[in-house]
């Protein structure tokens, strides 16, 4: 049996078919059970062995070339009837679910800010939650018993005098800097704890971003621009930024970094008790005491530092009212993020 | 803290009126924080820093209104009258340690008459919130308020010997405070003692024995300083609050202290509340501020900025802070005594920043030189996170204190003893949690009782444990997954029940993303399932029991849990990946449908099935699995899909058959199987 001489005979059927219904007619002569191939399989046994293999690969190719042929004419009939192929689905019936999870929305937020700080040229790092009180205080140049520890009510753990749940993740700073000589930019995620009676606006929990950059010629302007970048990209380019002189024991000068209020953009509204700014940032120049203690030439190199609180952050970028609801994780909570 | 406009009006000259003020003094960092108008004056609300004291009275905040708006500071000098010496009453004072009390002076007020205070005092006093007592008192009250120093009135005549006695307390001394309270002494506590008895907690707050009453004819007055660190160790151990131990806490100064007790004897005095009767001293600590030098260049270095030299001197001396211009386009700062937060050139650059104004100084990028080498783990935990979020879980974040009755209701690590905390504020911040997983399974019934059929969550976080002379603290990867999860297919709903293999798919998943190859689930019966990554315990997976379900309140559903040591696979983690070529030869798939004894494990089948087909035997899985009516009690139906190929060539039946027979023929004797 020449196979060439059928192929071209099965072409011009195929091309004169003009219906769908002629072409699966013609797909059943060809290709059902009783078809055309299943004709031409069997009949490989009664050949000479020698041609058994290259019948077959023929008969095969011959197959795959008949199926293709059949579905490009199934398209072009199906074309010429104006109908595309999905017009019979209810298009309104839900999709077959492909279920994807959620990201905890702090650590959504988190993700977005060192990103924010990466495509700077910052590196994240982390540090232990339970630290050392040299770290957490001593070497932050907070002295003990001293009224700047207020700030930072603290947990202690039994039969670990040294040690203390960190209150903030200003102790990488100190960490990181006995770690590795300037140039330094780091980022530092986190979570802190202080004592605290929970209520909507407070928990014992919480997470902070730090950040500080250490080299020569760092400046005070410089902080302003990184920190102006920062919450532009966190929040919105229109948004406005000012610097209030304040205190933290390990910067000088520093400051507290308010933004327009998000939801008045500035006129004043209960959500920032008329002011018109929110305070979301705490920076500043860091102390040459720190310097000292981490043992950087205070001559040589300057910084600055800052850090925030990340459920305020997205407390305000998400417009939650009540600070619990991130770690309750009801899931009709985590869901929306 | 609080002061009024009228009264910094008694101090300077203020040609702004209260609101532009009060944004004036915020951007200046004394954060006004509410400004109100009452009694024909506004009262400011300030959140002053405690590098501050000096801040904390009227007379601070108008040195700084004078410094920002260039007026002038009227000058508070009282003098000391003369009196005869016949007319002195003297009065003993000994001070036990001078470092305790570096200087301790009592003025002798004779004559008084005790009463209500005039009106005009008793509202001054009542708009920052503090009540009126009477005409002595509040005038103590006034001088603290106005010049920032406490002072504290003795009934003299009450004090036994006339004496005045600084000294630690003994061990169970005791003192009845001004608020009524007995509190038991201890000698960390710095008093004022009589001949006899304690009448005071130094810098903290006075005794009822020897309080200003209206019986009172004769008052000590007393205005000292104290040791910062006694008042706040005293004040936090009896637990008070006070506007006197406040400020000691944050500092007083010498000269501050001689100036309020002539400013409140010469109240008293026009007043006509009583008249001058002795004065006498004991300490004189040193009075000098610092000397700081400082370079115009430093400043504008530090500030990134361009202020001109006089701009910085006039800064400076607007300040108070007496600069005098050196060669070198440099200041020499004598630092006043009131200003002890001034130690270093720097502080100073702060001052003139503030002054100056943050706003007016540029915004400007740095040139960040990035190090490759300073790297973290958060990365391949984002890539952790990821990858179970793409399999559908949701991520948690819970407390890492919990209560340790959380952690017997679970029973899971329930014998280690976990690391307490000493001053928790409530039950919930017990313990540091040495598992993440009771605090998953109360955060998964919290869920079910919101009526959620499928929860599937999880958390990373580091878990603490009891280490030889520090706490050991590991990064760990919880999941829980409990109810039903449902699904609309094209074949209707399909409601699926977790189970053990559930969670194994998710961490099959997790593992296959993360490069880990070697990993193992062994089932060590009670204990759980342990998983074993390169032959290293690295994790369990378990199905809660009975009484821990009870205990959560979760009835009729299972809560499968894992935690995984993620500390201990990072080392296995390979994300670099090596491309493996595609396969240019077709395979070939054949099922085999059988079923076999329940007790025979399908992995140890499938290994031997594995090496059985080597080298054409790609692939050995389970693609079908039934248990039910047709097969046999104790039996499982299990289809496998073998897939077969060569590099080199297209396979042929004749190659394939026999490798695929002495498969089935393996499964049929070694296993004992029967194919279907």
């Amino acid at each position: 049996m020449d196979i060439n001489l059928i192929q071209a005979q099965i072409e011009a059927d195929l091309s004169n078919a003009g219906s769908l219904q002629a072409l699966e007619e013609l797909r059943v002569k060809y290709l059902g059970r009783k078809g055309l191939i299943a004709e031409l399989t069997s009949s490989i046994p009664a050949l000479a062995v020698e041609d058994r293999g290259n019948f077959g690969k023929e008969v095969n190719a011959l197959k795959s070339r008949l199926l293709s042929l059949i579905h490009e004419k199934e398209k072009s009939l199906a074309g010429d009837s104006g109908k595309a192929g999905n017009v019979d689905v209810d298009i309104g019936m839900p999709g077959i679910a492909a279920v994807l999870g959620s990201t905890h929305p702090i650590t959504g937020i988190i993700d977005e800010i060192c990103t924010i700080f990466s495509r700077m040229g910052f590196s994240v790092l982390e540090g232990p939650e339970v630290e050392t009180e040299y770290n957490n205080f001593t070497g932050l140049n907070i002295p003990s018993e001293h009224p700047s520890r207020d700030a930072f009510d603290t947990f202690y753990l039994e039969n670990y005098p040294k040690l203390l749940l960190r209150s903030h993740t200003s102790p990488v700073q100190v960490r990181a800097m006995k770690a590795h000589k300037p140039p330094l930019a780091v980022v530092v995620p986190g979570r802190v704890y202080r004592p605290d009676a929970v209520d909507a606006s407070h928990l014992f929990m919480f997470h902070q971003v730090e950040g500080f950059l250490v080299d020569e010629n760092i400046r005070f302007s410089d902080l302003k621009g990184t920190l102006e970048f920062f919450v532009k990209s966190v929040f919105s380019s229109d948004i406005k930024m000012r610097f209030r002189p304040h205190f933290f024991p390990f910067t000088e000068p520093s400051a507290e970094v308010d933004i327009s209020c998000l939801i008045c953009k500035g006129k004043g509204c209960s959500a920032c008790g008329k002011k018109g700014w929110l305070e979301i940032l705490g920076a500043g120049m860091i102390h040459p005491n720190v310097f000292k203690q981490v043992g950087y030439d205070q001559k040589k190199y300057t910084g600055f530092a800052f850090g925030m609180g990340i459920e305020r952050i997205a407390m305000l970028k998400y417009g939650i009212n009540d600070i619990r609801l991130f770690f309750e994780n009801d899931l009709r909570f985590l869901k929306q993020f | 803290m609080k002061v009024t406009y009228n009264w910094l009006k008694d101090f300077l000259k203020i040609k702004i009126p209260p609101r532009v003020l009060a944004e004036k003094l915020t951007m200046a960092g004394l954060e006004v924080v509410s400004l109100e108008e009452t009694g024909g004056d506004f009262v400011f609300e300030i959140e002053i820093t405690s590098n501050r004291p000096d801040w904390l009275s009227v007379l601070g905040v108008a040195r700084e209104v004078c410094a920002i708006t260039g007026s002038k500071l009227k000058t508070v000098n009282p003098k000391e009258t003369k009196i005869k010496k016949k007319e002195a009453r003297s009065v003993k004072i000994s001070v036990r340690d001078k470092k305790d009390c570096p200087f301790y002076s009592a003025r002798v007020i004779c004559q008084v008459k005790v009463g209500p205070s005039p009106l005009w005092l008793k509202e001054r006093l009542e708009l920052l919130g503090c009540r009126s007592v009477n005409n002595i008192v509040d005038i103590t009250n006034y001088v603290l308020f106005e010049l920032g120093h406490p002072l504290h009135a003795f009934d003299l005549d009450l004090l036994s010997g006339g004496e005045i006695v600084v000294r630690r307390a003994k061990p169970g001394e005791e003192i009845v405070t001004l608020d009524n309270q007995p509190r038991i002494l201890g000698d960390d506590i710095l008093i004022i003692a009589d001949r006899d008895k304690p009448q005071a907690i130094a810098g903290v707050m006075g005794g009822k024995g020897a309080e200003v009453t209206d019986n009172t004819r004769n008052i000590l007055l007393e205005s000292a300083v104290f040791d910062p660190v006694l008042v706040r160790r005293a004040r936090q151990k009896l637990g008070l609050q006070s506007d006197s131990a406040y400020r000691f806490e944050r500092g007083v100064n010498l000269e501050a202290a001689k100036i309020a007790s002539l400013a409140a004897q010469e109240l008293i005095c026009r007043l006509g509340s009583g008249k001058p009767g002795g004065y006498k001293s004991s300490g004189m600590p040193e009075s000098s501020g610092a000397l700081v030098n400082l370079e115009s260049a430093y400043v504008n270095r530090i500030l990134g900025a361009d202020i001109p030299a006089p701009k910085i001197k006039k800064i400076l001396s607007g300040l108070g802070l007496n600069p005098i211009a050196r060669a070198k386009k440099g200041f020499a700062i004598k630092v006043p005594v009131f200003r002890q937060d001034i130690k270093l050139p720097v502080d100073v650059v702060e001052e003139i920043a503030r002054i100056y104004g943050y706003d007016k100084i540029l915004q400007t990028l740095p040139a960040i030189k990035p190090n490759a080498a300073i790297c973290g783990k958060r990365d391949v935990v984002s890539h952790i996170k990821n990858a179970l979020i793409g399999l559908g879980l949701h991520e948690v974040i819970t407390y890492s204190l919990v209560d340790r009755e959380l952690l017997l209701k679970s029973g899971i690590k329930s014998d280690t003893r976990p690391v307490e905390i000493i001053n928790p504020l409530s039950r919930e911040q017990e313990v540091l949690r040495p598992t993440l997983l009771p605090s998953l399974v109360r955060c998964l019934a919290y869920n079910l009782d919101h009526k959620q059929e499928f929860v599937n969550i999880f958390e990373i976080a580091d878990v603490f444990s009891r280490g030889e002379n520090s706490v050991r603290e590991e990064l760990s990867l919880g999941i829980a997954l409990c109810g039903t999860h449902s699904f609309l297919t094209r074949q209707g709903l399909i409601k699926d029940e977790v189970t053990l293999l559930h969670l194994k798919g998710v961490l099959e998943g997790l593992f296959n993303k993360l490069g880990i190859r070697d990993y193992d689930f062994r089932n060590q019966g009670e204990s759980g399932i342990h998983i074993v990554i390169n032959q290293q315990e690295a994790g369990i997976m378990l199905a809660l029991d009975k009484k821990a379900l009870d205990a959560f309140g979760i009835k009729n559903k299972q809560v499968i849990l894992t935690e995984v040591d993620l500390g201990r696979i990072f080392s296995f983690i390979s994300l670099g990946k090596k491309f493996s070529a595609i396969p240019r030869y077709p395979e070939i798939t054949r099922d085999i449908s059988f079923i076999v004894k329940d007790d025979i494990s399908v992995k140890d089948l499938l290994a031997e099935i594995k090496s059985k087909g080597l080298p054409l035997l790609r692939k050995a899985e389970v693609v079908d699995y039934y248990q039910g009516k047709q097969i046999p009690e104790g039996y499982k139906g299990l289809t496998l899909s073998c897939v077969y190929r060569a590099d080199d060539r297209t396979l042929t039946e004749g190659e394939l058959n026999p490798v695929h027979n002495s498969i089935c023929s393996l499964l049929e004797e070694r296993f004992g199987v029967k194919l279907r």
